[in-house]
This record gives structure tokens, C-alpha cells and sequence, in this order.
């Protein structure tokens, strides 16, 4: 009787986006901090081209945090 | 005349509702903030509430009905709806009381099913829906939330574990203020929604909307402003249970868990199987505790959540069935809500008295 209650469809599509977007979020802002420390980090030993590539890290991971924030907030007005 | 009087008690209480579904479901919102200090108390608290009320107005589709899928709307009256509502504010208060974080929605679920087999018996319980649209949710949010918390906090501190504690933690601090707006405004676009149905049920009953009527300007804006003070009320027990006393967390901890929190609740919001905010913030907050020690959780603290999260359908339930059969003493006429109504405020208010007296806000632990 379960088996034909529940919505496995819609059960199964909000597990996966769930994991998806929630361990991608967070791994996308853990890597703009990494990203934002290692510029620091780099510039102050005097290494630019490193420390470039890191900042370009930085800014690509929270811009996909960004897009993430407003993609959310789309899927609210959209439901 | 006595249709119009438990209207307006019906929507006097629908409206008591909503503030304590912001009151109860601040935490949700802010506890992790304010615990990593990432936010001070009443700045994180007057950002939920701002961000509650402008998300009552980005969705109005009041497809949230209450309890549709769960009970025979055919048999739904004005004071069935009543009595339902005192169930959930009950059952909301209760568990501020103690500190526990338990689903508003589910009480209101609760309550409703309880009138309503007051008034009309089992039958008009619609096992498919209370089974597939709250039971397995309820099982499912908190897991979901913990796993997705759990990978998600050991991955950050694989990415970061290298990094000066400093930058990480301010890092995460700035990201946990964007993740909690994000949160706010999915629970102001989810929870006054509710209200507004509520209202606007009632309102059609009535007779003073049509059938198909869309909620008036007045529904939504009171609707916003009720959640919105509740949010800002802050319910500080359960604050202090979600920030502090299931796990001691950092900044980064806090983060996961509010990420996370955040994506599961707008996946399903888009995949069409919402779930319970309170059961997922918290689900977060146990994974990302024990993703970096199992002991990190106080499993005690876990379990009486959980046993509340369990005991909120019933509660809410008998509370919603004996406030049905006690307006029925008094008649179908008003008198028995106005009673209800009188003897409720009574006892809220006392409440509040003696909190008042005790009170002393949650303080942040630092991170």
C-alpha cells in the first residue's frame, strides 16, 4: 500500500537536487574561501601569478553561489 | 450575524496562528546565525522579519491549502477550522515552552484532523494524503538534511582545512547571512501562504467571496505582518535549543547546516514534495554535528526533538477534537468559539506575563 502512496517520482527528484545543490553550494563557497585565502596568502609572498589564479577561483565559486541564491529565489516565485 | 462573528474569530485566530508560526519558526532562520555570532541577536531577527514579510508577497497561489489532502474538505466548516487552529497554537506554545523545534505545519495539520473527526467521525480522514503527504515527508526532511549536512560539512573542511581559521570563519559568517535571508524568505513565501488560505477558506464559506476568488490585498498584508511579528517576537527558548544545545557548532558548521537546509527546501519546493523547514534545519544541525564527531550531538537533546516532531500530529489532534466538542456544548452559534477565545487569549496571556518575567535572550557562543 506504501509502495503506491508515496510520490517516489517527486521523493526521488528532491533527494538527488538536494544533494546536488546542497553539498554544490557549500563546496562552491568553501572553495571562494579557499580561494580568497590563497590570494592573501600568494600576494603577500609575492607570487602574482598564483595568487591571480586563486582570486579567479575565489570570484568564479561565489558567483556560482550567487547564480545558486538566484536560481532559488526563481524556484520561490515560481511555485 | 453569528456566521459573521465566528468569521471574525476565525480569522482573528488564523491570524494568532501566523504570528506563532514566525514566533515558533524564528529559529529555524536565525538560531545558527546567532550561535556562531555570525549575526547579532536582534539584527539577525529583525533581518528574518523583514525578509518573512516581503516573501509572503512573492508567491500568492494559495494552492497550501490547509490539510486538503488529508481530510474531506466537503465536511470543513468555519469552527471545524477554529477549533483546528486552537489545536496548533496549543500545541505551538507547548512546545516554546520546552525549547522544541516542531513543525507549525504540522500542528495546524494536526489540528484540523482532529475537528474534523470530532464533527464527522474517521471516515473523513484521507489515509493516502496523511500518509504520503505528511508522514513520509516527516521521515524524509530530517534525513535528507542530516546526509546532505553531513557530506557537505566534511567536504568545507576538507576544501578550507588548510586555510587561517580567521578568514574561514568570517567567510562563513558573511555566507551564513545570505543562506539565513535565503531561509527567511522561502519560510515567509511558504508559512503565511497558509494563512492566507486559511482566510480565505473562510471567507468563500462565508459567502462574503466567490468560489474561485483570489486572496483580498488585506488577507495578504495581515497575513505578512502577522508572520513577520511573530518572527521578530523571537522565540528564544527554541532559539537557544537549535543554536546551542544540539551541537556547540562553527561557523562552518553553521553554514552546511543552513545551506543545505536552504537547498533541500527549494529542491522540494520545486519537485512538488514540500517539507517541513523546522525538520530540516535541525536534520542539518545533527549532521553537520555528526559529520565531525558522533558525540558532537547531544543525542538526548536530539531525541526529545524527535519525540516531539513524533507527538505533534496527535497532540495537536486531541487538542483540535476537544476544542471542537467543547464549541459544540454551547451549539453550532458562536458562543462556544467567543468562549474558546476568551479562555485561549486568557491563558497566552499569562503565559507571556510569567516568560517575561524570566526572560534572558540566547547569548552568541562564538565560533
Amino acid at each position: 500500500m506504501i509502495a503506491t502512496i508515496v510520490q517516489w517520482k517527486e521523493l526521488g527528484q528532491t533527494v538527488v537536487a538536494s544533494l546536488v545543490a546542497g553539498v554544490g553550494i557549500t563546496f562552491a563557497f568553501s572553495l571562494g574561501i579557499w580561494g580568497s585565502g590563497q590570494f592573501a596568502e600568494l600576494s603577500r609572498d609575492d607570487r602574482p601569478v598564483a595568487a591571480t589564479v586563486a582570486g579567479v577561483v575565489a570570484t568564479l565559486a561565489f558567483l556560482a553561489v550567487a547564480v545558486a541564491v538566484v536560481v532559488g529565489i526563481v524556484v520561490m516565485t515560481q511555485k | 450575524m453569528s456566521s459573521d462573528v465566528i468569521l471574525v474569530i476565525v480569522v482573528g485566530t488564523a491570524l494568532a496562528f501566523d504570528f506563532t508560526n514566525g514566533f515558533h519558526d524564528t529559529a529555524n532562520v536565525v538560531a545558527t546565525s546567532i550561535s556562531t555570532g555570525a549575526a547579532r541577536p536582534q539584527v539577525a531577527i529583525g533581518f528574518a522579519s523583514l525578509l518573512n514579510f516581503v516573501g509572503a508577497f512573492i508567491s500568492i497561489s494559495v494552492a497550501a491549502t490547509v490539510a486538503k489532502d488529508v481530510v474531506n474538505a466537503d465536511v470543513i466548516t468555519p469552527t471545524i477550522v477554529f477549533a483546528g487552529l486552537i489545536g496548533a497554537i496549543a500545541w505551538n506554545l507547548i512546545t516554546w515552552y520546552f525549547g522544541l523545534p516542531s513543525s507549525s505545519s504540522h500542528a495546524l495539520i494536526g489540528g484540523v484532523v482532529g475537528s474534523a473527526v470530532a464533527a464527522a467521525g474517521f471516515d473523513v480522514i484521507l489515509a493516502e494524503g496523511l500518509v504520503g503527504k505528511v508522514l513520509i515527508p516527516a521521515v524524509v526532511a530530517p534525513v535528507v538534511a542530516f546526509l546532505v549536512a553531513g557530506l557537505a560539512i566534511g567536504l568545507s573542511y576538507r576544501v578550507v582545512g588548510k586555510q587561517r581559521p580567521g578568514i574561514v570563519s568570517r567567510g562563513y559568517r558573511y555566507g551564513q547571512i545570505v543562506s539565513s535571508g535565503l531561509l527567511a524568505l522561502a519560510h515567509g513565501t511558504n508559512d503565511a501562504q497558509k494563512t492566507m488560505g486559511v482566510i480565505t477558506l473562510a471567507l468563500i464559506a462565508n459567502g462574503t467571496l466567490g468560489a474561485e476568488a483570489d486572496p483580498p490585498t488585506w488577507v495578504i498584508v495581515a497575513s505578512a505582518s502577522a508572520i513577520a511579528l511573530g518572527t521578530y517576537s523571537g522565540g528564544w527558548r527554541i532559539i537557544k535549543t537549535t543554536g546551542t544545545r544540539i551541537i556547540k557548532m562553527d561557523a562552518a558548521q553553521g553554514f552546511s547546516a543552513q545551506g543545505a537546509g536552504a537547498a533541500v527546501i527549494l529542491a522540494s519546493t520545486h519537485f512538488g514534495f514540500p517539507l517541513s523547514t523546522t525538520h530540516v534545519i535541525n536534520g542539518g544541525v545533527m549532521g553537520s554535528g555528526a559529520a565531525k564527531r558522533l558525540s558532537a550531538v547531544r543525542w538526548g537533546v536530539a531525541g526529545n526533538i524527535v519525540v516531539a516532531w513524533i507527538l505533534t500530529l496527535p497532540a495537536a489532534a486531541l487538542i483540535g477534537a476537544a476544542t471542537y466538542g467543547f464549541t459544540r456544548i454551547f451549539g453550532t452559534g458562536a458562543l462556544g468559539p467567543i468562549l474558546v477565545t476568551l479562555m485561549a487569549l486568557s491563558l497566552i496571556a499569562a503565559a507571556f506575563a510569567r516568560r517575561a518575567r524570566q526572560g534572558a535572550p540566547v547569548e552568541a557562543v562564538g565560533a
